[in-house]
């Protein structure tokens, strides 16, 4: 058995079957809200504002905002996924099945990582497919577009895993979402240019992982940048690595876990 | 000791300090040779389920060797956990999953074939007479069809060991009756079985080697006829109550 066939064994492809199969279950909690959600973004932001705010960079606003609007719907979408469903697993103890079985620790983190990311493309690209008749807008990247949304829906996606671990109540892990990844989201230009705040806030974005995240979604989709793109590129690449390190952590070691 | 042949389990000097300062587990050792009917004995908190939770690394001991048929549960863990079965103490059904669907997701997780697992999966239901409910959600049945849905889960991957952590409490009698049955004919079969217990009669009525276990430690072991000898007691109940029964009115 080659190394790669060991580590996508059955067990593995088990509990990816399984927390596919949860969201997909519960398909109006987790697939369409988020959908109408962007689109109320879409309108109020593209159509009603888009009239007074024409341009940014010289693109058409709701062109402009689209592809931050989808991550950011992505990006909730894994983070909500997996941190629910590791959650729920841990507080009624289901994960203890999963846990005595012969998978790994890393295998178990990366099952339900890759569950949620799997559930944040789907958001993510059901908002940008259905905004982009509105939108008029065409895909300069389409690969790259790709690589960056699955990037980032890993990253969130682990982090899901360790809050889900870590979170000893469920407040902590709506708290997360509300008061941790939402401003951020908000925050990280998804509805302007960073060169249209004063300079202090300026710099404060450049400390905003997200920023970077729609930035470079951003410049896949329509080449209108902030910063250049590879350095971006780099940094969401080694936000992913560390985020699944996090997860396969928390499975190993997090706390009322494994005893 | 009769010996010959590896034991299903092997426990040397197990150590477990829980994270809040808590010595569950002092140093125990135990010895369960193949195809035994092992039973564990103790009062709340002795440490029973501490014992099972380590051997398969729910919980983490800070000390000592567990290994299964002869492989280390802990460096060889996915042989080790391959050949147990757990059936644990407080229900934990997946409540995304129907009845079906626990006991194939679960062979799955084990790495069981689909086939094997899908026949499996039907002669468990059929015995613990789970078949209409094989479609509801396991989050719609009663408290002793959850039970039987745990134990049917716990041998859907046909484990050598299996661990039943009072399999008992809170089942009717028809229930546990034909729970007594079908887990005699599966050790017949050669299955070795750990049960732990507080309802001594039937630890009588079953287990043909017993281990007393209080504060951590193991307190008494040995065949069942051994032990009443030994404490020249009739019964288990009495053997227990000598044991570990100082403060017990
Ligand atoms: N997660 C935990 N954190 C801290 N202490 C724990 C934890 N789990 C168990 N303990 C403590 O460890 C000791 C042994 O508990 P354990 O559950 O192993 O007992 P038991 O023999 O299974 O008891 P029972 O018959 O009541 O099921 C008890 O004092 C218990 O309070
Ligand atoms: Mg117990």
């Amino acid at each position: 058995m080659t190394l790669l066939e060991s580590a996508f064994n059955r067990s593995f492809r088990t509990l990816l079957g399984r927390e596919i199969l949860r969201f997909v279950r519960v398909w109006t909690q987790t697939l369409i809200p988020p959908l109408l959600t962007s689109l109320l973004y879409v309108v109020v932001f593209g159509v009603a504002l888009g009239g007074r705010i024409r341009e940014v960079d010289g693109v058409p606003y709701l062109q402009y905002i689209l592809p931050g609007v989808a991550l950011m719907s992505l990006i909730t979408g894994a983070y909500m996924n997996t941190s629910t469903s590791v959650f729920d697993a841990k507080r009624e103890r289901y994960i203890d099945d999963i846990l005595i079985s012969p998978m790994s620790d890393a295998q178990i983190a990366l099952a339900y990582t890759l569950g949620g990311t799997l559930r944040g493309l789907i958001v993510g690209v059901g908002v940008f497919v259905v905004g982009m008749p509105f939108a008029g807008a065409s895909v300069v990247n389409p690969v790259m577009l790709l690589l960056i949304a699955v990037t980032v829906a890993f990253t969130f996606s682990a982090l899901g895993a360790v809050v889900g671990v870590v979170a000893a109540r469920i407040d902590h892990v709506t708290f997360m979402t509300n008061v941790v990844i939402q401003p951020l989201a908000f925050l990280g230009g998804v509805f302007y240019s960073a060169d249209m705040l004063p300079p202090a806030l300026r710099v404060a974005t450049l400390f905003n992982p997200i920023f970077y995240m729609v930035d470079a979604a951003r410049y896949a989709t329509l080449r209108a940048s902030d910063t250049n793109p590879y350095p971006t590129l780099a940094i969401v690449a080694a936000l992913a690595a560390l985020a699944f390190a996090g997860a396969w952590w928390a499975i190993n070691r997090g706390p009322n876990l494994r005893y | 000791m009769t010996g010959g042949g590896v034991p299903a389990l092997r426990v040397e000097g197990l150590k477990k300090t829980y994270g809040n300062g808590l010595l569950a587990l002092d140093g125990v050792s135990l010895e369960v040779e193949a195809g035994r009917f092992f039973g564990l004995l103790g009062p709340n908190g002795a440490g029973k389920t501490t014992l099972i939770n380590s051997v398969v690394s729910l919980a983490r001991p800070d000390s000592g060797k567990v290994t299964v048929f002869g492989k280390d549960a802990f460096a060889e863990y996915k042989e080790a956990r391959r050949m147990i079965g757990v059936s644990p103490q407080e229900i934990n059904l997946d409540k995304f999953l129907t009845v079906e669907e626990s006991l194939l997701y679960h062979a799955g997780y084990y790495g069981v074939e689909k086939k094997k697992a899908k026949e499996r999966a039907e002669e468990l239901l059929e015995r613990f007479a789970l078949i209409d409910k094989r479609k509801a959600r396991t989050s719609t049945l009663s408290g002793g069809m959850k039970r039987r849905v745990m134990f049917a889960r716990a041998l859907v991957h046909d484990p050598k060991v299996l661990f039943l952590d009072e399999p008992t409490a809170g089942v009717d009698v028809e229930l546990r009756y034909s729970l007594w049955r079908y887990i005699r004919e599966l050790n017949r079969g050669g299955m070795t079985i750990l049960l732990t217990t507080h309802y001594l009669e039937e630890a009588e009525e079953l287990c043909e080697e017993i281990a007393l276990i209080n504060g951590g430690r193991i307190a008494a072991q040995g065949t069942k006829d051994d032990l009443k000898e030994e404490y020249g007691a009739r019964n288990v109940e009495e053997v227990y109550l000598r044991v570990v029964g100082h403060d017990v009115a």
